[in-house]
């Protein structure tokens, strides 16, 4: 039991039946991703990357094949327990931010601490975590629409570490943010990295799978490199 | 503890208020609707109990045929043509009702009259003095004692600024002989009573008098039959019809008693109530479905953000939660100015059309506020469940997706 991987695709696959007949978006991966590990997920549109994402999201289960987080079978346990992994385990940065609405920058980031624990937050934290990137109290009063899109991914990182997950999944974070607000995003992800998170990121840009310690590439639906 | 998802709810709602204001506006009056007409029925069924309750004890006999029409108002005597209980009848009646019973025969017309120069209109009842004080109250004065002597109703007094000495002039103003009458008492209002003798707006003369004035002596109007206990009347009634209705096919006289009246009555009522609720119930229907529309549309708007929640970690239960908030602040928000709105307009459409409030605050009828306030909360929560679930139920994937 010594070296067991964080992250275990066994042989995966996962259809989608359509009117036009099955697709296969992920066509038996098999693929270990230890603690730690900063990796990258590169291959063209409609590869099945965010697909892969998803599943490591655990918003779904694969078709065929297991799947293993943190040693678990995500196939195997009831619904209400991935979502409370999906709560406690995994931080989920998306290109489009995905922020709520209708909460402050604050409460956005205070949302899953509350769902965690069932009650507001009197530990500091989300203004803790607020401030590490680099948003001080009468900017985390400000509703999302309120904010830049940089912002808003910072927002979304802090949010997304609120509760201390092991896993941080990222698609393409940077895709709406230009180049030089995408590599502080970067810089955020590294400093991440190296206090212990194991970051996977998905990216049609070399120079941010530059960032990363290995690259998987998939081509419709397979592991190409 | 303050909950984010009522939070979140508050501000959607915000955000929304418009519609959310207008999806209300069905609530209010759907309780409105339901409060004031439930009052309306209850205020109407108490009334009138109270009223019928005061002849409680009394059977009323009257002949079985059609009148010819109510004795000329004229001072000729015109009743003879008028049937009416006879002397015969009377003294069967009396065999029949036994010695523990009252009997009150009544002589009943009505005449014009003049207080002053004041002209007027009203019931004429002849009673035996003796029998007057059986069932009737002098609230001021005393009984009849000379063959001129008069009572009046307490709203015959009111009308006309009665007091007593006054005197008033009997028929129109074209008849020769025009007798005076002598107001020595002002009887107790009296309501509508169940025994048929309505004296509020009446003069009430000696049975002397009214058959000197009048004719038509030992020809009764009616023959009431006071009972000593309330639970024989079932058999005097039979007694006296065994005894006077000795033809089954051709009755000659109609008994009747307050009891009798009053379940019809009451019967009635009740089925106006539930007909009137229901119009009320209607109302609420239609504000359910505007509930659901707006709770519909607040979770068509919000499918990626419901996409956000649950793919961040939320359970099922606390968007499903969320939702039904939204409906129950648009519940609270309906029913609490529906409850308002019912205490001012029930409380305007009771006393119009009865006349009275002062059954309106008796809890039977106030309870129908509270109880149509909770109904329009519940048909909200009811309209919010559907939505809620289907909130709760989204593939959080495609539910990112949608745009
Ligand atoms: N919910 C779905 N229903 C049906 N087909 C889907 C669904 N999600 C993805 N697909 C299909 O699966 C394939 C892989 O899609 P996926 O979104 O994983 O691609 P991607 O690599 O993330 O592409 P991109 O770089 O454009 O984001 C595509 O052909 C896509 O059309
Ligand atoms: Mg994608």
């Amino acid at each position: 039991m010594i070296n067991i991987p964080l992250i275990r695709f066994a042989d995966v696959s996962k259809v989608y039946h359509l009117e036009s007949g099955d697709l296969t978006a992920l066509d038996h991966i098999s693929l270990d991703i230890q603690d730690n590990e900063f990796v990258a997920i590169m291959g063209p549109s409609g590869s099945g990357k965010s697909t892969m994402m998803n599943q490591l999201g655990i918003l779904d289960v694969p078709t065929s094949g297991e799947l293993f987080i943190s040693g678990r079978d995500v196939a195997k346990i009831t619904a209400l327990e991935r979502t409370h992994m999906r709560r406690d385990m995994i931080g989920y940065i998306f290109q489009n931010f995905y922020l709520i609405p209708l909460l402050s920058a604050y409460e956005n980031v205070e949302y899953p601490l509350i769902l965690k624990y069932k009650k507001r937050d009197e530990s500091g934290k989300a203004t803790a975590i607020l401030k590490a990137v680099g948003f001080d109290e009468a900017m985390s009063a400000h509703r999302p629409t309120q904010l830049s899109g940089g912002q808003q991914q910072r927002v979304a990182i802090a949010r997304a570490l609120v509760n201390d997950p092991k896993i941080l999944l990222c698609d393409e974070p940077t895709g709406n943010l230009d180049r030089k607000t995408g590599f502080q995003i970067m810089d955020i992800l590294c400093g991440l990295h190296s206090k212990g998170k194991t970051v996977i990121i998905v990216t049609h840009d070399p120079k941010i799978a530059e960032y990363a310690d290995r690259t998987i590439t998939l081509e419709d639906g397979r592991i190409a490199a | 503890m303050k909950d984010i998802f009522f939070d979140l709810s508050v501000r959607s709602v915000r955000l929304n208020l418009m519609r959310s204001i207008l999806a209300s506006i069905g609530i209010v009056i759907g309780v409105v609707a339901i409060s004031s007409m439930g009052m309306l029925g209850t205020n109407m069924q108490l009334q009138v109990k109270d009223q019928l309750s005061s002849g409680a004890d009394t059977i009323v006999i009257t002949a079985d045929a059609v009148r010819m029409g109510p004795p000329g108002s004229g001072s000729t005597s015109s009743s003879s043509s008028a049937t009416g209980i006879t002397k015969t009848q009377l003294s069967k009646i009396k065999l029949a009702a036994g010695s523990t019973s009252k009997l009150v025969p009544v002589y009943l017309t009505n005449t014009q009259f003049t207080y002053g120069s004041v002209p007027g209109r009203g019931s004429v009842y002849g009673f035996n003095p003796d029998d007057i004080t059986k069932f009737l109250t002098i609230e001021n004065g005393t009984n009849i004692g000379g063959i001129n002597d008069a009572l009046v109703g307490s709203t015959f007094a009111t009308n006309f600024n009665l007091k007593i000495g006054n005197r008033i002039r009997i028929g129109q103003d074209s008849d020769t002989s025009r007798p005076v009458l002598r107001i020595v008492g002002i009887l107790a209002a009296r309501g509508m009573s169940s025994d048929n003798v309505n004296t509020d707006n009446a003069i009430i003369v000696s049975d002397d008098w009214y058959t000197n004035q009048y004719g038509g002596k030992d020809i009764y109007k009616q023959v009431n039959v006071i009972v000593k206990d309330i639970n024989t009347i079932p058999d005097v009634k039979t007694a006296i019809d065994t005894k006077l209705n000795t033809d089954k096919k051709t009755p000659v006289v109609r008994i009747s008693d307050a009891s009798s009246r009053l379940s019809g009555i009451t019967s009635s009522l009740s089925s106006i109530t539930t007909f009137i609720l229901a119009i009320g119930g209607i109302s609420l229907l239609v504000a359910a479905t505007s509930i659901f529309n707006v709770m519909m549309m607040s979770v068509n708007e919000r499918i990626q953000e419901i996409g956000i929640l649950l793919s961040i970690g939320t359970e099922k239960g606390e968007v499903r939660r969320m939702f039904l908030y939204e409906a129950v602040i648009l519940g609270i928000l309906g029913a609490g100015v529906g409850g308002i709105s019912s205490l001012i307009i029930g409380y305007s459409v009771v006393s119009y059309m009865i006349g009275t409030t002062k059954y309106f605050f008796l809890p039977e009828s106030i309870m129908y506020i509270p109880v149509g306030m909770a109904i329009g909360l519940v048909v909200c929560i009811l309209s919010g469940l559907y939505p809620a679930w289907m909130a709760s139920n989204m593939d959080p994937i495609d539910a990112l997706r949608s745009e």
